[in-house]
């Protein structure tokens, strides 16, 4: 049968989505106060059950022990915030400037994308990182799509071989992300949604690289650089704010909100494929959230 | 409100600092350390005292380090740092006016 004492740090860990190493840490710590606490009592006469009781009603709630760990950990520095935002913010330069048209520079912001995603990775997942990660994954996603509107039926054979490595290389990001927390899958998700939300709403698959697309592209420029800002004030809100609830409606409602306006501006515009991207990315920004409120009850 | 308890929730960190700045020392051994040089004043709860010392260690103003036991136990022990003892001189000095201050008001009331 489980210890009062590990029935209590197990609580206390269920409760806590910050860096396992940083949790695993501090549930050490509190093991080893009860365990002292516990034999001291027992030198005093005291049965082991009896002592467990007392030193971990000493302790408090390790729900809300868990909660102040949680708001020392989980705000991040004003660099962090900025250095998370600025992905967002360099694809709104793209679109401000109009350089996604020149080969150059978005290879130079690709490459940039992939080296700090890379890095990042390898040097312990920092909160940064997340938002770097979305544009990483985005190639990957972007690929497999182009590949089914190759030409008679060449993009089905393609995309059978690529998908299932495509899926790996996501579900194995996604579920590395979550483990750390169910909420930066979100954060890192966000930028997926944003894109694919104006992508669909362009025009078909078909029509990418056509030009009356890229009229439409540079029609709405303006309205994409504003969704690129308004995630970049959403990313640096999730990474200054204490509450958890309040990162919650910070991830949330920007992206949603850019959704909704823009499937709703396009006008049913949207094809089967478009909806069904629109469908992935939103199933897979909202999963993590969905699974952090079901953590909660 | 209970007055005492606020005056020991505003000076936690003071207090921490200055057990840490003596000697380096565990979570356990500060609580009990806490209640006895305040001959039992101070009933720390202890489950804010773990969130209080991972704020000062962000605040780079003490450091912990895992020792292991020679009896195979482990236990953080922390130490002050140097920006932790220029952070604790300073609370010492504006503890020692304010106190004085509040003396020498609270006694020309009292008199």
């Amino acid at each position: 049968m489980m210890s009062i004492i590990s029935h209590y740090v197990n609580r206390f860990k269920d409760s806590l989505h910050i860096d396992q190493n940083i949790r695993d840490g501090v549930a050490e710590e509190l093991y080893t106060h009860l365990e002292e606490k516990t034999q001291e009592l027992e030198e005093n006469g005291l049965s082991r059950e009896e002592a467990g009781k007392i030193a971990v009603q000493s302790l408090g709630s390790p729900e809300l022990i868990a909660q102040q760990i949680y708001e020392t950990h989980a705000q991040g520095s004003w660099k962090e915030a900025i250095f998370s935002a600025l992905p967002h913010l360099l694809v709104a330069l793209l679109f401000t400037s109009y350089y996604w048209q020149n080969i150059i520079y978005a290879s130079i912001i690709l490459a940039l994308t992939v080296g700090i995603a890379i890095y990042g990775w390898h040097r312990g997942k920092p909160i940064w990182l997340f938002p770097w990660l979305g544009y990483y994954l985005m190639p990957v996603v972007i690929t497999g799509i182009l590949l089914l509107s190759l030409p008679q039926g060449w993009g089905w054979v393609a995309a059978l071989i690529y998908i299932p490595l495509a899926l790996f290389v996501f579900i194995h990001i996604m579920r590395q992300t979550a483990r750390r927390d169910w909420l930066y899958a979100s954060l890192m998700l966000a930028p997926m949604l944003v894109t694919f939300t104006w992508f669909s709403s362009l025009g078909t698959v078909n029509e990418l690289l056509a030009s009356d697309w890229m009229a439409r592209l540079h029609t709405n420029a303006l309205w994409i650089v504003i969704s690129f800002i308004a995630l970049a004030g959403a990313t640096i809100a999730f990474i200054r704010l204490k509450p958890r609830r309040y990162k919650i409606l910070s991830l949330l409602i920007p992206p949603l909100a850019i959704l909704l306006s823009v499937t709703m501006a396009s006008r049913g515009h949207i094809n089967s494929l478009g909806w069904l991207m629109l469908f992935f990315s939103l199933s897979a920004f909202a999963i993590p959230v969905w699974m952090q409120a079901r953590a909660y009850q | 409100m209970n007055y005492g308890r606020e005056l020991l929730k505003g000076n936690t960190d003071s207090l921490l600092l200055c057990l840490i700045s003596r000697q380096p020392t565990y979570g356990y051994q500060i609580v009990k350390e806490l209640e006895q040089r305040s001959n039992g004043y101070f009933q720390f709860k202890e489950g804010t005292l773990y969130p209080a010392l991972h704020r000062l260690e962000r605040d780079n103003l003490i450091s912990g380090k895992w020792q292991i036991l020679p009896n195979g136990q482990q236990r953080r022990y922390y130490y002050i740092t140097e920006r932790g003892q220029q952070v604790l001189a300073n609370r010492l000095a504006t503890w020692q006016d304010f106190s004085t201050a509040v003396k020498s008001v609270m006694q020309t009331e009292t008199t």
